[in-house]
């Protein structure tokens, strides 16, 4: 490693910069010509550039679960395309979660980037396809028990060759979705993202020469390397264990069980994952890629926001994920709940053993859940189908400084919720009351971040819904005497006059949090109550003006303002 | 992913018995013999996972890890 006393540290911000400059541009680019509201409103996707060794170099901060599977993707898709097949204007695409991969819908796309005939980077774009086949619309098939029912797998594979078309590729992908209009206009939005940042990338090189940019890239990992190391050695030396839970898999009712052990040892981290449950029958597994990047995620939450993030960040760090674990997936079981759910759960029981290190670090756990509800119908007007991933937010943890953010995307997403304008403008629903959950954060000295409501009536003949979500049972767990969130709930309402059900009770399926193609029809409602997050340090060292000030804002009821925090706040109601 | 002995598209994933990294190539072996049946992506692995054996509670191993 070099020190960085000997690099030019100008030019490397320089570069650095523009590099992160060129992957917003490449983002937006994708996310103005996407079709589908997973793009371009909930901007699930990320954009990066990489070493032709597969190192990430730079990535702009859109979704963290990408950012942090990027190395291990590329290097996989490199084992199986060697740099010798790769040749100009090639676009390779890749969802494999075998091999690398996140989950079956997030694909990956790569570009070679050229100068003077020689490869000298990749520019990686990484989204989320809202429709993928298998037995649910939308891709998430909770009751999924193989791999194969989760979609079509796409291994690493060239999309475009030469510059053109491999229409052999695109039959068989568009001919394996219920949605071939809307995946192929997605496909063409990555693919554009990747080829503008290939031109901006070689304009930079072009700018400040082939070996300056090298040198750059080479320091630029071992400054990001040297930042991450004297950040862990401020962490006290030790082991730090922690566990949380997973409601259950979808398909049996047993808890899961993610356990961490961070063994800290002056500049690095070793991060175990011994003791977490075996992979289980349901679609919550995680591959290894989930895990590398859920523990990466974790620390750069804990670490200096300024490090640039590229792999040198994560050379400090090693994941230890035991094969055949619900942590480590073995083909061919189904996993693709494992970057949403289970992602926010190991990065949570990360972020837990590490705030026993040092509290002033640490976070009270956040919703955890991206909520998932998909569905799909037939358009009545166009006489095409329709399929939707819908993300809702959740309560964020507090922190030893402040209360926890309220409806924010989980740990891993850092997505938006599609608008209610533009969803009723895409989707056959109306959006009767959109809110945030009352009393729905952890107590504590700071409280915890709130969840939210939101109530759909259908407004077609039918739609086809499914979803993938989780603490209906383990609540966000709070820190330093903090309390809970509150847990999440989906509700069912047949008519005005019904009572509201959970899909158990509605639909006889097996798991309240996780269900597969529930036919609704015209008329009825969806009520979809997120998760809030826990809560940091004792109710009685809060500020009471705080107290009136929620109570005010409608954040906590007046009862809450009495039995919680002890606080007579107006009339108690 | 590898492809069966005799060819066929028989997928196979091989992983590091410590890290659970996917191992493409031979991979490597501990000398100990009765660590003999486990593969390891890397000599950072095989002595962690050496050390652990033994009842080492954090074992300390320099990098790089790989």
């Amino acid at each position: 490693m070099r020190s960085t006393k000997d690099m030019d540290l100008v030019t490397m911000n320089i570069i650095e910069s523009t590099m992160l400059s060129t992957c917003r541009e490449m983002g937006i680019t994708l996310m103005k010509t996407s079709y589908s509201t997973i793009f371009n409103e909930a901007l699930d996707f990320t954009c990066g550039i990489a070493s032709p060794q597969g190192e990430m170099l730079a990535a702009a901060e859109f979704c963290p679960a990408q950012i942090g599977g990027m190395p291990l993707l590329i290097k996989s898709c490199l084992e199986e395309i060697p740099l010798s097949e790769i040749e100009p204007g090639d676009v390779i695409v890749h969802n494999d979660p075998y091999r690398g991969g996140l989950h079956t819908p997030e694909h990956t796309l790569f570009c070679p980037v050229y100068v003077c005939d020689e490869l000298v980077a990749f520019t990686v774009a990484i989204g989320h396809v809202a429709e993928v086949g298998g037995m649910v619309p939308g891709g998430f098939p909770s009751e999924a028990t193989e791999i194969f029912h989760e979609g079509i797998r796409v291994p690493p594979v060239k999309i475009k060759k030469r510059g053109a078309d491999v229409p052999e590729v695109w039959k068989l992908w568009l001919a394996n979705v219920r949605t071939p209009r809307y995946n192929y206009g997605d496909m063409r939005a990555m693919i554009a993202g990747v080829e503008q940042g290939a031109i901006r990338l070689a304009e930079i090189i072009e700018k400040y020469s082939l070996a300056t940019f090298k040198q750059t890239c080479a320091d630029l990992l071992d400054y990001s390397e040297a930042r991450m190391r004297a950040e862990i050695d401020e962490i006290p030396d030790g082991r730090y264990d922690f566990v949380d839970y997973m409601d259950n898999d979808g398909v049996s009712d047993s808890e899961i069980r993610i356990e961490a052990h961070c063994y800290v040892d002056g500049e690095r981290i070793v991060v175990d994952f011994t003791g977490s449950s075996p992979q289980v029958a349901g679609p919550i597994n995680a591959t290894l890629g989930v895990a590398w990047s859920a523990t990466y995620n974790a620390i750069l939450h804990l670490t200096d926001p300024s490090i640039p993030k590229n792999s040198g960040c994560f050379r400090p760090i090693k994941v230890i994920a035991p094969r055949g674990t619900v942590v480590n997936v073995d083909f061919p079981a189904p996993e693709v709940g494992g970057n949403t759910e289970t992602h926010p759960r190991i990065a949570g029981a990360v972020i837990g053993a590490l705030a026993q290190a040092d509290p002033s670090r640490g976070m009270a756990a956040e919703g955890g859940t991206h909520l998932n509800f998909v569905f799909g119908g037939q358009d009545q007007k166009n006489n095409e189908y329709f399929a939707c991933y819908d993300i809702e937010v959740v309560g964020w943890g507090a922190r030893p400084f402040a209360d926890g953010n309220n409806a924010t995307d989980s740990i891993n997403g850092n997505c938006r919720v599609i608008p209610v304008e533009v969803f009723e403008t895409r989707y056959p629903w109306l959006t009767e009351e959109y809110s945030l959950r009352q009393d729905s954060g952890g107590i504590g000295q700071y409280r915890g971040g709130l969840g939210t409501s939101k109530t759909w009536r259908c407004l077609d003949a039918e739609i086809t819904c499914t979803q993938l979500t989780d603490r209906h049972a383990h609540q966000a767990w709070g820190l330093e005497g903090g309390g809970p969130g509150a847990p999440g709930q989906t509700l069912y309402q047949h008519d005005d006059d019904a009572p509201w059900q959970t899909m158990v009770e509605a639909f006889n399926k097996r798991s309240t949090s996780k269900w597969s193609n529930v036919k609704i029809t015209q008329g009825e409602r969806i009520r979809l109550l997120t998760p809030g997050g826990g809560g940091w340090g004792d109710t009685g060292a809060r500020d009471p003006a705080q107290i009136t000030s929620d109570v005010a804002d409608g954040f906590i009821s007046k009862g809450s303002a009495i039995d919680d925090f002890g606080r007579q706040v107006g009339d108690k109601s | 992913m590898r492809f069966a002995p005799c060819g066929y598209y028989i997928e196979s994933y091989i992983k590091c018995d410590n890290c659970g990294v996917l191992i493409y190539d031979d991979g490597l072996r501990a000398l100990q013999p009765e660590f003999n049946e486990k593969l390891f992506c890397s000599e950072w692995c095989i002595a962690w996972f050496t050390e652990k054996a033994a009842g080492v509670e954090q074992p300390k191993i320099d990098l790089p890890f790989d």
